[in-house]
């Protein structure tokens, strides 16, 4: 497909599920369609579902964007933002200030702890790995710090206040997009930004990385560089969202693997169609949540990975029967 | 000076006619404190767990209000005076409400009867039912002190609480205070277990209760926690010793009606000697 036309594509399927999001509730008695009570409209319009929608673009083409940047830098299908200990990392920087109850008081302190604990992540990959680590060690030791922080955070589940508080972070940790306020929107997305920027700026790197990193240097392209920008913007973007949305698994798996099939194998036109991907995969569980019949909100995390794993499989077995393009 | 009287006496009539303020719930234990205190048409609203028996100690009181599931666009929706909420209910639900100029009043979980008399207190204060929950725990505190007293004189009795899984209970908790109540001396607190803690089949084994309270959860569902009680060891303990049913609900939240444990408690250890 004209990679023109899959980005228009893309952008108008997204602005098609917004404007679903926007008219779609969930109140007690199972989904709710338009905006009702108009003199609660406008609130319900502005304060719950456009801060709702927003975040679930914004998280989901976090997700995407980082999770291409990953698989091309690695050259490892597997890639995704949990590889490197960042999302798990965030999480854990989260669980610890809902573990000592300042979550409500100041929510700006649930951002500020995901983000320190994906920054803290990537100091540990790099005071570990070296200041000249090789693809392999950078993945390994982002799997023992991603095991490392997911212990931390079952010991601070086992420390919890009251199992009530245990189980109350264990939902948490499944993501949610479920009110959210515009502030925690805006400071997400300006943590984002920066981060979107540094992986942007890999594009021209990772497709140089594609023929081996001695090429790629000869090439006169700085592997060292690029590796620091994708690395650095992953932690800002998957800190940002996992703070603002917790731990939502296989967009940035999964959505790579499909604009593949439809971009080719060169990792810089990946990037803007895997973040558009990411978007519109997220925003779109995210209805499918309030969709739902009544009962409490099913977790954006599963429904996520209920979308995205059969898809996943059905795409490797065409894979394995050579359809796939 | 007239116009400070007018003043205050024109506050003093509108508060008169202004009506009770009514109330949203978003978390069990706040459902049922609230369900001791408030006119029935202060509440708009209770949390989902509220009416189901197997959780809420007044599932059926609950079950004659509409339930939420806590989200902001139900309680928008419903506009109510005040929000209760617990301390660890979902911190972005709470801060978007405030923030949309709703008071939300946090509610710690009681880990004691004072806590208990503390929250009906901040519950009451918060919705204008502050006499209700006054009287509501002077009931209280005749009824504990009345059932401490039926107990004083016999030696505690040793006793082990087991949950699904091997759980027990803390001893800092509203369960540790009923067993206390009830003369009980639970020996998972003498086992080294005095926080909440999972307990080996070997332990309950060597502990050798005189006792065995099994406070179950959902015992017709599967789950590992459950299976826990179908091991052979621990079958035949309950086979063999006295054993008393207490369902989880009792103990979850700290309610006033967390005392009908400690009758349920001593029903057993008489009907036992």
């Amino acid at each position: 497909m004209n990679h023109r036309v899959l980005i228009w594509a893309l952008t108008a399927g997204i602005v098609v599920v917004s404007i679903a999001s926007l008219c779609i509730g969930r109140t007690s008695a199972g989904p709710a369609f338009g905006l009702g009570d108009p003199e609660i409209a406008a609130t319900v319009l502005r304060e719950l579902r456009l801060p709702r929608t927003v975040l679930g673009l914004l998280v989901g083409a976090s997700l995407g964007l980082c999770g291409a940047a990953l698989q091309g830098l690695l050259r490892n299908p597997l890639a995704e933002p949990g590889i490197l200990g960042t999302s798990s990392s965030a999480a854990f920087g989260a669980v610890i200030v809902f573990y000592f109850g300042l979550a409500s008081q100041q929510s700006l302190l649930l951002p500020a702890g995901a983000v320190f604990g994906s920054l803290a992540a990537l100091g540990l990959i790099y005071m570990l790995a070296g200041r000249r680590a090789s693809l392999i060690t950078l993945v390994l030791t982002g799997i023992a710090i991603n095991a490392f922080a997911a212990a931390l955070t079952s010991l601070a589940l086992n420390f919890a206040p009251s199992p009530y508080a245990a189980l109350e972070i264990l939902f948490w940790m499944l993501g949610s997009l479920a009110d959210r306020e515009l502030t925690q929107v805006a400071i997400a997305a300006a943590v984002m930004a920066p981060g979107w920027w540094l992986v942007s700026r890999t594009a021209v790197g990772l497709d140089a990385l594609t023929l081996g990193e001695e090429t790629a240097n000869s090439l006169g392209v700085n592997p060292r560089r690029t590796q620091v920008f994708a690395l650095g913007g992953t932690a800002l973007a998957v800190g940002a969202s996992v703070a603002a949305a917790g731990v939502v698994g296989f967009v940035g798996l999964v959505v790579p693997h499909v604009m593949r099939g439809f971009v080719g194998y060169l990792p810089s036109r990946l990037l803007l169609p895997s973040a558009l991907g990411g978007a519109l995969l997220t925003v779109l569980a995210d209805i499918v949540i309030r969709l739902l019949p009544a009962g409490p909100e099913l977790k954006l995390g599963v429904v996520t990975a209920l979308i995205g794993a059969p898809f996943f499989l059905r795409l490797i077995a065409a894979a394995r029967r050579g359809t796939l393009r | 000076m007239a116009r400070a009287i007018i003043v205050l006496i024109s506050c003093g009539l509108m508060s008169a006619a202004r009506p009770a303020p009514n109330v949203v719930s978003i978390n069990l234990c706040t459902d049922q404190l609230l369900l001791n205190i408030a006119a029935a048409d202060q509440i708009l609203s209770l949390s989902w767990l509220a009416s189901d028996p197997d959780e809420s100690m007044l599932a059926v009181a609950a079950s004659a209000y509409p339930l939420n599931y806590g989200t902001a666009e139900e309680i928008i929706r419903l506009a109510p005076d005040v929000v209760i909420a617990g301390r660890y209910t979902n911190p972005y639900t709470k801060s978007l409400l405030v923030k949309l100029g709703f008071t939300v009043v946090e509610v710690d979980p009681a880990r004691s009867m004072a806590d208990v008399e503390k929250n009906l207190l901040l519950i009451g204060e918060a919705i204008e039912r502050t006499q209700a929950a006054r009287s509501v725990i002077a009931a209280l505190r005749i009824r504990s002190s009345s059932l401490r007293a039926s107990n004083a004189r016999t030696a505690p009795v040793r006793a082990i609480v087991i949950r699904p899984g091997g759980y027990t209970i803390e001893r800092d908790s509203i369960a540790g205070e009923m067993l206390k109540l009830a003369g009980i001396e639970d020996q998972a607190t003498t086992l080294g277990l005095d926080a909440w803690g999972s307990l080996s089949v070997e332990t309950l084994l060597r502990a050798d209760p005189q006792l065995m309270i099994v406070s179950d959860y959902k015992l017709d569902t599967a789950s590992l926690a459950n299976a826990w009680y179908a091991h052979p060891a621990v079958t035949g303990l309950i086979r063999q010793r006295p054993t008393v049913r207490l369902p989880v609900s009792y103990w979850t939240c700290g309610v006033p009606q967390s005392l009908d444990s400690v009758e349920i408690l001593i029903d057993a250890i008489a009907a036992d000697q």
